[in-house]
Formats: C-alpha cells, structure tokens, sequence
C-alpha cells in the first residue's frame, strides 16, 4: 500500500506537465477565439462570437470544404496504396519483412520538408520526371504538374503512406491465419474469405491507418504550400495566415478550434465504430 | 604653473573616462559618431574614407528589427547615436515620439543630390529629417523568350495569353495594392467598397496565377514554371544576375516600395559631425558606392550615372507610393480578398 502511494506521486510531474503545456495553451487557445481583435496588432479581452461569425462566410466554409476534399481524397489514395502494401508485406519471410520496414523508415532520416524539395526537382518542367518523358518520346510538350492539385496529393500521399502500412502490417501480423484457412475449408472463395474474415480481423488497423492519415492531412499544409504553389488554401495555411501575415489571433483561434472539434469528432467516431480504445500500428 | 597645467589636464581626463565609463557608447570627446543600422549597411572603405578626411572615428553599432532600434532610441531620449538607418515606418514613429533632430541644409548642402521620387513621404513630408538610403521596389520580371506579351505594367498581368504562368509573391497587402494601382487607386485605399471592387478584380487574375510564394519566387523564371513573376527587391537582383536576358518592367501604373532613410536623433552626441557624415555619404561617388554594395534602389539622382544599371529607377517613373497601415475593416477586406484570390488560383 505504501510502496505504491510512493510510485503514485511519480506521476504528479506528468500531470503538472500535462496541465500546464498541453491543456493550458488548448484553454488559453479557446478564451482567445472569444476575444476581439485589436487594429494593427494584438487583441483585447472583449467577449464576442463574431470570430465564429465570420466563419460562414463562403470564403472560409470553402477553407473547410477544401481541407475536408484533400484530405478525403488523400485517404482513399492511401487505402489502396497502403493496405495491399501492408498486407504482402506481414506475408514476407523474417528477413523480408525486416528489410522492407527498414526501407519503409529510412526516408524518415531526413527532414520532411528536404523530402518534398526533392518533389520539385522531380515534378518541375524542366525536372526529371518531364525531361525523361520528353526525351523518350512520349510526351511533345512537359506537363505543369508541379503546383496543381495532382502534386499536392503527389506529395501528401507520399508523406502519409508510410503510417498506413504500418497500421494494417501489425494488423495482418497479428492476424490467425487458421481462421482463414478455415473459411478456405468451408468453402468460401479466396474472395470471400478475404472480405469475410481478413478484412473484418484487420479493419482496426485499416481504420486507425485512417485515422493516422485522414487527421494529420487536415493539417499538413506546407505539403499544399510547397507543391501546390499556395494556391489551394487549407484550414491549416488559413491558421497560419491569420497568425503571421493578417495578424488576427482571435480568428485564428476560432478556426483552431473548430478544426480540433472536428477531429475530435472523427476520432470518436472510431472509437465507436471499432470499439478499440488504442490505434494500431504506433510502436 | 606647469605642473598645475598638468593636474588640469589629468583630472579632465579621469572626468571624461567616468563620463565615458557611465554611459559607454556616448562619445564626449568630440572624436566619433556612433552610426546605428543593420549589419552591412555601408562598405567599409566608405566610413574609413570619412575617417581619413575628418579624423571623426565611426563606430558601427548594429540592431537586427527596427522596432528593437526604436526601444533602445527612447530609452536614450533620443542621445547615444549619432546617425541612424532603419525603414520608412518606424522613422514616423520616431520623428512623432521627438526623437529625431532636423537636418541643417546649410551643412548638409547635396541633400539636392536626392531623387525627389523617393521625397515628400509620409514618414517626412517636409523633407526635413531624413536622407533616403536605398530603397526596395517589387517590380516585374519577364522572360521573352517564354511569352510574347510584352509587359508594361501590372494591367498586363491579367493578359489572358499568359494563363497559368505568372508567379507573384505572397504579401497580401502588396497583391492588393499593384490591383488597386491597377485601377488608378491608391495602394492605400481605406474605402472598402473600392477594396471590394478591387478583390473582384484580382479574382480575374487568378486563372494567369502559377504560384503564390515568398522565398526564391525568382527561381520559377529560371527553371522554366513561370514566364512573368512580381518579385522583391534582392529576388530581381538575383535573377537578373542569373539571366541577362530576362525583362525588368517599371510598372507605368507607379511603383510601390518601402524607403530607408538616414536620420539624425534629437540628442545626438556629436551632431556636428553627423550633418556633415549625411552630406558626405550624398556625395555621388560615395552614394554610388553604397548603393552598390547594399544592392537597393539608388535613391541619389546625382549618383545615377555611377552606379550598377540595375539599380537606377527609369527616368520615366514619376509615381511611387509606401504601403502603411490601414483601418482594421480595410485590414479585413485585403485579408478576405486575399483569401478568396488564393482560393480561386486553387480552382
């Protein structure tokens, strides 16, 4: 009983940590979207909703609607990429399987934003993916893929589909294989079997791989501002505008908060959906 | 008498290294100036040449953001620098907060060597307190080569035949402001319907739009994914140095640009030599020299013809206007205009 009130203050930190830096700044976060913004620079302490207002306008609700599309989108690309990729792979032999998570990671070595700069080179038109085409005959004229909604999913598929195959590779690993075999018995086709028993033991990792996608997609909007020649204005990019450049904090608080409410929600959505309180695929 | 000569002398000096130990950059002894800007502002030579003429020894003092300049300022009152160079805006606030001491025209006798383009500011309407030190101007560049519009002024940049290949840079107030320009309007227009009328009309732009970006947007020129681009200042500079051959446009609607000017603070420690370092730096080869190793606008109309080509304003520009705050509803109708702009390029 002692021993263990003892180790129960070791947590006391954590919880100050906690409350401090990350439920300090969230509350600190919401008080501001209430808070009116001041000519020039700064804010004062006036309540107003007007922050919340101002996001029906078709401007910003086109913000969200834009966020919502990449990100969707994003996700389906992800899903057909991903699962099969996840899938082969926990069917490979130790050594396979070893190799292939270390090619998996080694791109995280370096930086994210190094990654997409090698994305311009290749994209641009007088890059390699166009002068190869050109010199090969296939194409006349290069294409102006880079800053398009094309390279934007290029670059956010690229980003998130490591996360996927990781999600649905620890779902098949931990798969019973005697429970397919056993459909197989019973006479089920590879099909159904599949879509009966592998595909129903797996969706937790497919839908924390969704998860792991869909909700980080909201948000990476320096992947939009890069390729997509800032042309394609995310909630994300909005934020940062109106932090930086507009000098609204109110607004951007108000925008933060509503992006947050929406993933929460999706969040819960899972929880509800697959009954699993952890995601998959997060070693 | 010798001696009580000698005791004179031993106890002014112990005076002076007090006074100079209790306010350490203040220079009593009639001997420096105290110059107050941004790291690599003048050349060296051009500050050792002062030296050599006047025996006044300069003492080069940095700050990193005007505002930072502006604090350490006021809390001097206006004392401890001699001469200092920061931007267009913050000179305002400190001319309206007195720190700023007039300039002596009788001393400072080249302060006609000044292109009148770049006076009659905001900041200093009078002309009485500042030099203009260089100035940064956003202008078009183009490649003939990729398009056959031949470019004018900012209207040209609507042209439909250059669909999908202009590259602009992402400040939202300039973006606005060469549209307004466009129309005639001022840069700082506070109507909101007219800002209004002018988010309409940067909407048309959208479809010429290729990309919308701060840093390196002179690079699109170069490899090819932009044939026109509206850049700053040391992104012209950059690209011109790459490729001769692409087009610089003074825009004919007027030029936008932000000024640095050189001042002299109200309780400057040695004034004196002060007017005559802001009388000397307007001398044309000094001026020239200058300019060319800060890579901005020559400001001096006297020191055109010394200075790198690229750096002179076209005789043909008569019209030149400073971006400045505005009222927060203009504010908020550039940023939803702006908003809106970059939604429709997405489109």
């Amino acid at each position: 009983m002692k021993r263990k009130s003892r180790w129960g203050l070791c947590i006391v930190p954590l919880y100050v940590f906690t409350l401090l830096f990350v439920l300090g700044p969230m509350l600190y976060m919401v008080a501001i979207s209430f808070a009116q913004n001041k000519e020039g620079y700064g804010f004062s302490w006036l309540f107003t909703t007007e922050n919340y207002e101002k996001m029906t306008d078709p401007v910003y609700v086109q913000c969200f609607v834009q966020s919502f599309r990449l990100a969707f989108t994003t996700t389906v690309l992800v899903i057909l990429l991903g699962y099969p990729f996840g899938y082969f792979m926990a069917r490979l032999s130790e050594r396979g399987k070893r190799i292939m998570m270390f090619l998996i990671m080694v791109p995280f070595w370096t930086s994210s934003l190094l990654r997409l700069y090698g994305w311009i080179i290749i994209l641009q038109v007088k890059g390699v993916f166009n002068m190869a085409l050109v010199n090969l005959g296939i194409l006349e004229k290069p294409l102006k893929i880079l800053y398009s909604y094309p390279a934007v999913l290029i670059g956010m598929v690229y980003a998130l589909l490591p996360f996927m195959i990781l999600a649905v590779y620890s779902s098949v690993e931990k798969m019973d294989w005697a429970l397919v075999e056993a459909a197989r018995d019973l006479g089920a086709s590879p099909v159904r079997a599949f879509l009966t028993v592998t595909l129903k033991l797996t969706l937790p990792g497919l839908l924390s791989g969704v998860i792991l996608t869909f909700i980080p997609s909201m948000g990476l909007f320096f992947i939009a501002d890069i390729l997509g020649g800032n042309k394609i204005v995310l909630v994300g990019s909005l934020i940062q505008d109106q932090l930086t450049r507009g000098s609204n904090w109110p607004f951007a608080a108000a925008l933060a908060v509503v992006l947050m409410v929406l993933t929460s929600l999706l969040i819960f959505l899972y929880r509800k959906i697959t009954h699993v309180k952890d995601l998959e695929g997060i070693f | 008498m010798k001696k009580r000569g000698k005791k004179i002398i031993a106890m002014t000096l112990a005076a002076l290294a007090a006074a100079s130990l209790a306010t350490v950059s203040q220079a009593e002894d009639n001997g420096e100036l105290v110059l107050f800007t941004w790291e690599s502002m003048f050349p060296q030579e051009v500050l050792d040449e002062f030296t050599n003429r006047t025996g006044v020894k300069v003492i080069y003092s940095n700050f990193d953001t005007d505002e930072t300049m502006l604090e350490k300022l006021a809390q001097a009152d206006g004392g401890d620098y001699d001469v200092i160079v920061a931007d267009d805006y913050i000179i305002e606030q400190a001319i309206q907060e007195g720190l700023v001491s007039e300039i002596d025209k009788d001393v400072v006798t080249n302060f006609g060597n000044i292109n009148p383009l770049y006076q009659g500011q905001f900041y200093d309407p009078e002309d009485r307190y500042t030099v203009p030190y260089g100035a940064g101007i956003p202008l078009i560049v183009y490649d003939p080569m990729m398009t056959d519009v031949e470019i004018k002024g900012y209207s040209d940049l609507w042209d439909p035949a250059l669909e999908d290949s202009v590259a602009i840079t992402a400040n939202y107030r300039v973006i606005n402001g060469i549209t307004l320009l466009s129309m005639g309007k001022s840069m700082n227009e506070e109507d909101v319907d007219v800002i209004e009328e002018a988010g309409q009309r940067l909407l048309e732009l959208a479809p010429n739009i290729r990309l919308i970006q701060d840093d390196n947007t002179q690079d699109s020129l170069l490899n090819g994914e932009a044939s026109a681009a509206f850049l700053y200042t040391s992104q012209v500079t950059t690209v011109m140095n790459e490729n001769p051959d692409l087009k610089v446009v003074y825009p004919e609607e007027g030029l936008g640009f932000g000024i640095m000017g050189a001042f002299i603070p109200s309780a400057a420690p040695n004034a004196g030599a002060a007017q005559e370092f802001l009388n000397y730096l307007l001398e044309p080869e000094v001026f020239a020299q200058c300019m060319d190793y800060i890579g901005y606008y020559n400001t001096s109309s006297a020191a055109d013809e010394l200075v790198n080509p690229n750096l002179v304003v076209p005789d043909s520009v008569t019209k030149g206007e400073i971006i400045r705050n505005v009222s927060a509803e203009a504010d908020e109708a550039y940023n939803k205009n702006w908003t809106e702009f970059k939604a429709a390029c997405g489109q």
